[in-house]
């Protein structure tokens, strides 16, 4: 067999054909890594298959399904698209897969959104309203773009040129203004100087997560022109599925690599954990709180810096130069534990699912618009083990984990406190706001 | 032709609209290929179709209502766990139901006589770690972790943990089977009561129904809950470290070590398990290949074809190691009793200890299998034997030179003579042989060589895993038994004798060879009698598919 | 009616003349006091005479033989062995005795390296044990097994070992059977072309296809007739010590087992109550039985540790302290010592019992009284008592004496579950005595059962009991055999046949 010219390009599905038609049903994808099996509770990590249980729904159905489409060999209708959609792309899967296979999983996912949107079958009439919201009012709650910055409190004053630009995000900047506050109270206290962009868009997220590609394109484009301008070396978001979005899916839809980005992609812990080391935040007010950490998705599996690639592949599957892994191995776990951990007074306890193994909260990536039920399922899926391990907090590094966890905590009347880590750092630190510069 | 609707709403109704369906995108999940087990080969082209109809029971009693209305309807049916054996797991007819076993997920374990109950839902991974939470383990067999524990435990369930335990049938204790026909069989002590603690039957063993020396692929029925024997560990635990790919348990080193040792010879390495077992030490001895070495040590299949294409037939047969792992189950003295009898034995033998890792990356939790496939794409076992140590080492000694003449297509391995272990202290031998290719390349010779290795045991007078469904059942009947098939023929039609359970085993490769047309070649033995074996509308199922005719 | 008899006289005649072609005439009887020989054993089974007697030289006399029953539907009763004690080879229904005994008791082959021996089935526990011995062998043994006993049989009817240790339990691998319809079939590797001669040296036991040797287990003869079969041997330890320990309160001591068998402590290791183990020393040792079992404590357990081929004194060093650790920390009152009270070198004396078939003449359950009837079943260690006190209530209630219930608990493969055997003594000439305890027995069936016992191995009037409640399997069992044995000519009468 001739070598074939193949990239990471996910515009075209049939980069992905050899990684669909590898897939040998070991469900490394749907499993907890085995080395960290808890047992017969809490064995899984993909919700999709946990929740819908046919083959179809996992990663290894959802190959073949794949392959059937790239080949022709099936047609479009509802159970396909509900198989495509009803999934948060959490990465699990690709984690799971490349433990011992290595097969792109993710990325084929992602083409397979991309080809549905492009052969007329997408986005779904449940994402309608949300693309509409984000393409014409560039925020995806469909609010008022002036009251973008409503959040911002009157004591601290964003500068207007700064090596930090805060991307507060459409969720914090509308919805959790607390997470937004707490981020620059952080700031104010250790003397950073932040700026924001004057006319903030939503990231894209969902555009791009439903396959949406060329308009996700546009939005990159602008959104990191934008940036380049404001002259800022680190864009800092307090949000997990816009640091994944900037740090890696723009990176991957301009094919070119994070690095090239011209400025440094941090989540709030990355660099709350720097300022730590470097002594210029302290985390010293004791919190009496017994917490455990949700591990977001886009934080940690998917976090790895994005490296383009285009090669040939031959004989055994060789390929040359070889695909660079993104296995999520350097995820940012460690980050937000340290944190947590050095706060005086708290009592951290993992999750069951800790890490790579996290089950996604359910709500990332289309599935909270298009299938509220399932975003709801997954959550009160994530609270069981929250229960079984017996904390009183849970702590989340993400709006979206926040919003879809409260949700189904009050709908079921639970007595449990979901906390963003930006709250509690910011609890923690002793000083007063000190006003901005 | 889709599947029958008034049958549709008869299952709907027995296991509820939820977990029904017929949808041709649900069922084009259940493919068995392109890759898995045994995958991307002739067999699974041709032999392998899509499911007309999925569907999701829950308990015992909907398995026997669906199994008896497929045999009131002639409709085949499959049962279903993973599917991660790959072609065989999965329907072989047009418009099959397969019966997907995933929600009989219930784990019990009774700790103070050493035993879990399980529905085939169970993997091996959550039992493992049920058991090892307790005090206690099980021998994860060579799929993995991944795989369902009763269908390995009815199929394969052997690991170099076996080295103690032996044959995993031992293993099984108290069952339940729905025969073909849906009558449901309690086995063992389930047959006079509820607790399964006990496997034997009254009188006569009925567990002989449930496998072979390996399995015969779920054509005799659906296990529907199994006893396992746990076996008594030693008691701190074995703490997972690491991230993903790169995790593995940490050893109790004074409790449980792994053990390289370089020997000078392969005749050092027959002896030294022969006096390992005499000693009555260890908890796994196996000779590890230079192969396995290089994907321990390869950080991705570029990597590996990089360190690999250095190597050369001299250097395969150059390498010497055993691996010996040591468990104090009754102390730490008991580690220590062992490591030395061992260092005496090796000694004796000119061998040396290496350095080794305290780590268990593969067998404890066996998290690795899913590795196999990753250096070419395609892998099956072609042959796996447990018989005497000679008779291992002899075995893949001989396919060792079999194998040169298909290479390629098969992934060049310079004539290693592959793994193989000790097994029931002793007693026997354990030798696998595992070939590899890429699906992509016209794998016709890999087909042949398949059937070959058959050939090669009858004249050589090997014994062998793959019979009954796994080869030409009238290839291997007539050589061993002899006659066996006969006899698993007739058992075949005694109790499903509308043959709608998983058509058309055990006939299955029988069939393969008739409709491929590369492998008539190879065709020298008789042919069974369809007509009689089959009624009349599971032989039109099997008609010739269109991919029959293709290569 | 007279036609009717002449023809079935003609018929016996012609069976017995194509049968002496067959054997020879030196191996074939139908000579009334030889067939009476075989119409009874040391059971309280009715007896049953069968019309000829035939001992076949090979599997191919065998063959023949079948061929012959099934021609005629005559029944087939294969014995191997010189003494019975569960009735399973006195014929139900007549037929043909055969014999494998006198020729087909041969050690084939002793297999050092592999670890193996290959035996006929009339070989003897006296000839096995005595040829492996003399090479440093042993093979896992049940406890004081009858010195005529076919190996062979005694491991396919599944008697229950003495030894805890091995994982792989069950020493069978692959065998040689002739089908009931006469067809000649190995099992496991031993299925071959060719074996033995071949690189296969039979020692898997499963498949080939199927496992068609659980079929023959436990079959009472009923399934076909196995001529010859591997099975596993081990080296005798290098060193042994056995330790007693005296037992009042049995749950205890049980507790204690469980504990310490986990730990894979032991070799053989045995609960004797002290009639059973009075009547084994005082028979063996010549002692005073009355003296010994009024002396002995209600039960002692027995226990075995031994150092192997390498390093021995370290392997009972290390079994010795963790037993001491466990003794001091967790189980005070268990008192572990190489001394029985009252009985000098009981423990070499026991060893060697343990290792070898019974010395005497008499066997040793005939020694109290003469008879000895036996219920004997499977279930947990921790509910051994309650089926104990529920035996003595029974046993009251048909007047036998509680205290003269010989009693034995064999834990098996870690004590996972446990074999439990209750011997009733009779003497066999007193027939009052005799329907007392059969009267006793009977009554003690059913209610074990529903207690939970699990009769793994139903011999006599208990299989009609068993099978009663064990519909389902019955049925599919009748329906295998029906596939193996179409005319229903191999023991029939035994089982649920």
């Amino acid at each position: 067999m001739p070598k074939r010219t193949v990239s990471l390009d996910v515009s075209n599905l049939e980069n992905f054909v050899y990684d669909m038609s590898r897939c040998i049903k070991c469900k490394g994808c749907t499993w907890v890594d085995h080395i960290y099996m808890p047992g017969i509770k809490f064995s899984t990590r993909c919700p999709s298959a946990t929740r819908y249980l046919f083959d179809s729904y996992g990663a290894y159905g959802k190959m073949r399904i794949g392959l059937a489409l790239a080949e022709g060999r099936i047609q479009y209708n509802d159970k396909l698209l509900h198989i495509l959609y009803a999934c948060t792309l959490c990465g699990a899967c690709d984690v799971g897969c490349k433990r011992n296979l290595d097969l792109e999983i993710e990325l084929t996912l992602e083409a397979l959104r991309v080809k549905a949107v492009k052969d007329g079958m997408a986005p779904l009439p449940q994402h309608r309203k949300v693309v509409q919201n984000i393409m014409t009012q560039h925020n995806s709650l469909g609010a008022s773009p002036e009251k973008r910055r409503n959040w911002l409190p009157q004591e601290i004053e964003p500068s207007q040129k700064a090596e930090v630009l805060y991307f507060t995000g459409c969720s914090a900047s509308y919805r959790n203004s607390e997470i937004a506050q707490a981020t620059v109270k952080i700031l104010d206290v250790a003397g950073v100087p932040f700026t924001l962009l004057e006319e903030e868009w939503c990231c894209g997220n969902i555009i791009y997560s439903i396959g949406m590609i060329d308009e996700a394109r546009k939005i990159a484009r602008r959104n990191i022109e934008e940036v380049r301008r404001k002259g800022a070396g680190i864009l800092l978001t307090s949000c997990a599925e816009c640091y994944r979005m900037w740090k890696v899916d723009y990176p991957k839809m301009l094919n070119i690599a994070t690095a090239d980005l011209g400025f440094k992609v941090l989540h709030l812990t990355e660099y709350v954990y720097e300022l730590i080391n470097k002594g210029l935040l302290k985390l010293t007010k004791p919190l009496s709180l017994r917490v455990t950490y949700h591990d977001a998705c886009s934080l940690s599996r998917l976090s790895e810096p994005w490296i383009p690639w285009q090669g040939e592949r031959g004989l055994w599957g060789v390929t040359s130069p070889p695909i660079p892994r993104r296995r999520g191995t350097n995820g940012v776990y460690e980050e937000p534990r340290r944190i947590l951990q050095s706060i005086p007074g708290i009592e951290f306890v993992e999750m069951i699912r800790k890490r790579e193994n996290a089950f996604c909260c359910g709500a990332g990536r289309g599935v909270k618009e298009a299938f509220p039920d399932f975003a709801a399922w997954a959550a009160e899926e994530r609270l069981k083990e929250f229960k079984e391990v017996g904390a009183e907090v849970l702590v989340v590094a993400c709006p979206w984990c926040k919003n879809n966890f409260s949700e189904v905590i009050k709908a079921k009347g639970e007595k449990i406190k979901v906390l963003d880590i930006s709250e509690i750092i910011a609890d923690s630190i002793a000083t007063e706001v000190r006003g901005g510069k | 032709m889709a599947f029958p609707k008034e049958v549709y709403s008869i299952l709907e109704d027995i296991v509820g609209h939820e977990y029904i369906s017929a949808d041709p995108v649900i069922c084009e999940g259940y493919r068995a290929g392109p890759a898995g087990y045994e995958c991307g080969l002739g067999y699974e082209r041709v032999m392998t179709r899509v499911p007309g109809c999925v569907v999701m029971p829950r308990t015992t009693e909907e398995v026997q209502k669906i199994v008896k209305v497929c045999n009131r309807y002639k409709i085949p049916y499959v049962p279903y766990s993973t599917g991660f054996y790959g072609a065989r797991s999965h329907p072989h007819v047009e418009n099959a139901l397969l019966i997907d076993l995933k929600r009989m997920n219930d784990l019990e374990i009774d700790e103070k006589h050493l035993y879990a109950v399980v529905g085939p839902g169970v993997i091996y991974s959550q039992l493992q770690e049920e058991a090892m939470k307790r005090g206690m383990y099980t021998v994860i067999g060579g799929g993995g972790s991944q795989c369902s524990a009763i269908a390995n435990m009815i199929g394969d369930g052997w690991s170099p943990l076996s080295h103690r335990i032996g044959l995993p049938h031992r293993r099984i204790l108290g069952a339940e089977l729905v025969l073909p026909d849906g009558e449901l069989l309690r086995l063992g002590s389930l047959a006079l009561q509820d607790d399964p603690f006990w496997g034997e039957g009254i009188g006569p063993d009925l567990r002989g129904l449930l496998r072979g020396y390996t399995g015969h692929r779920g054509f005799l029925g659906i296990v529907t809950k199994m006893a396992i024997k746990l076996l008594p560990f030693q008691p701190e635990k074995l703490e997972p470290t690491g991230v993903s790919p790169n995790t593995a348990l940490m050893l109790p080193e004074k409790r449980v070590k792994w053990i390289n040792f370089t020997m000078p010879s392969f005749e050092s390495i027959k002896k030294a398990m022969y006096e390992i077992a005499k000693a009555e030490i260890g908890a796994a001895v196996t000779r590890v290949p230079l192969f396995w070495r290089i994907i321990a040590r390869a950080g991705s299949k570029e990597e590996f074809w990089e360190l690999w294409s250095k190597e050369n037939e001299e250097t395969v047969n150059a390498f010497f190691v055993l691996r010996v792992l040591l468990i104090g189950f009754t102390s730490e003295k008991q580690l220590e009793y062992e490591e030395r009898v061992l260092m005496d034995i090796v000694k004796e033998l000119g061998g040396e200890p290496r350095r080794t890792r305290p780590t268990d990356e593969s067998w404890f939790k066996n998290a690795d299998s899913a590795g196999m496939w990753l250096m070419c794409g395609g892998y099956v076992s072609v042959d796996y034997v447990i018989e005497t140590i000679e008779h291992a080492t002899a075995q893949c000694k001989n396919f060792a030179e079999l194998k040169r003449s298909y290479t390629p297509p098969l992934m060049p391995d310079y004539a290693d003579p592959g793994w193989f272990q000790c097994f029931e202290l002793g007693h026997q031998g354990y030798s696998e042989f595992l070939i590899y290719w890429d699906p992509d390349e016209d794998t016709t010779r890999v087909d042949h060589f398949y059937l070959e290795t058959a050939k090669e045991n009858i004249r050589k007078r090997f014994y062998t895993a793959l019979l009954g469904s796994h080869q030409p059942l009238y290839l291997t009947g007539p050589a061993y038994g002899p006659n066996y098939h006969k006899w698993l023929l007739k058992i075949k039609k005694e109790f499903d004798p509308n043959f709608v359970c998983h058509p058309p085993f055990p006939l299955s490769h029988d069939f393969f060879v008739e409709q491929a047309e590369w492998m008539k070649p190879l065709k020298d033995w008789g042919s069974p009698n369809l007509n009689e074996i089959l009624p009349k509308e599971i032989a039109a199922l099997m008609k010739t598919s269109s991919q029959s005719k293709e290569k | 009616m007279g036609s009717k008899i002449k023809t079935m006289e003609i018929k016996m005649n012609l069976i017995g003349e194509e049968l002496t072609k067959i054997v020879g005439p030196e191996n074939f009887s139908a000579d009334n006091s030889l067939l009476e020989k075989y119409s009874r054993d040391y059971s309280l089974s009715p007896s049953g005479r069968p019309n000829y007697v035939v001992w076949p030289r090979n599997a191919e006399e065998i063959s023949r033989i079948l061929e012959l029953a099934n021609k005629y539907q005559i029944p087939v009763i294969p014995v191997s062995s010189r003494a019975h004690f569960y009735g399973a080879t006195i014929p139900k229904q007549g037929g043909i005795i055969i014999d494998l005994s006198r020729h087909m008791n041969r050690i084939l082959e002793v297999d050092e390296l592999n670890r193996r021996v290959r035996i006929e089935a009339g070989v003897t526990w006296k000839q096995l044990v005595e040829e492996l011995r003399k090479r440093g062998f042993r093979v896992i043994m049940p406890l004081l097994p009858h010195p005529e006993r076919s190996v062979v049989t005694d491991f396919l009817e599944r008697e229950v070992p003495t030894n805890t240790v091995y994982d792989y339990g069950e020493p069978l691998q692959g065998m040689e059977v002739v089908w009931p319809t006469g067809e000649i079939f190995r099992t496991g590797s031993a299925s071959v072309p060719g074996y033995p001669d071949s690189p296969s040296r039979g020692a898997n036991p499963t498949g080939p296809g199927i496992d068609f040797y659980r079929f023959l287990q436990g079959a009472q003869g009923t399934m076909g007739i196995v001529t010859w079969a591997n099975l596993k041997i081990e080296y005798l330890p290098k060193i042994d010590k056995v330790l007693f320990a005296p037992v009042t309160d049995l749950s205890y001591i049980i507790e204690f087992l469980y504990r310490i068998l986990r730990l894979r402590i032991g070799q053989e290791c045995l609960l004797l109550n002290n009639i059973n183990l009075a009547i084994i020393l005082s028979g063996s040792m010549n002692l005073d039985f009355e003296k010994l079992r009024s002396s002995l404590p209600p039960w002692t357990l027995v226990l075995v540790l031994s150092g192997l081929q390498r390093r021995p004194e370290e392997k009972i060093q290390y079994e010795e302290e963790a037993l001491r650790n466990i003794v001091k920390n967790e189980f005070h009152e268990v008192q572990l010592s190489e001394n029985l009270p009252g009985v000098l070198g009981a423990g070499k004396k026991l060893l060697k019992l343990l290792r070898e078939p019974w010395p005497k003449e008499t066997y040793w359950k005939h020694l109290y009284k003469g008879g000895c009837a036996s219920v004997f079943f499977i279930t947990k260690p921790v509910l051994a008592p309650k089926f104990i006190s529920k035996t003595q209530e029974v046993a009251a209630k048909h007047g036998y004496l509680p205290e003269e219930i010989g009693m034995y608990i064999q834990p098996i493969e870690h004590n996972r579950a446990c074999h439990l055997e209750f011997n009733f003594f009779y003497d066999p000439n007193d027939l009052d005595n005799v329907e007392k305890v059969r009267g006793l027995r009977r009554a003690l069936y059913p209610i074990l059962l529903n207690e939970g016992a699990f009769f793994t191995r139903p011999y006599g009037e208990l299989a009609k009991l068993v099978y009663e409640r064990a519909g389902s399997y019955a049925s599919v069992l009748r329906r295998l055999k029906n596939i193996f044995d179409p005319n229903n000519i191999m023991n029939p009468g035994n089982l649920c046949f």
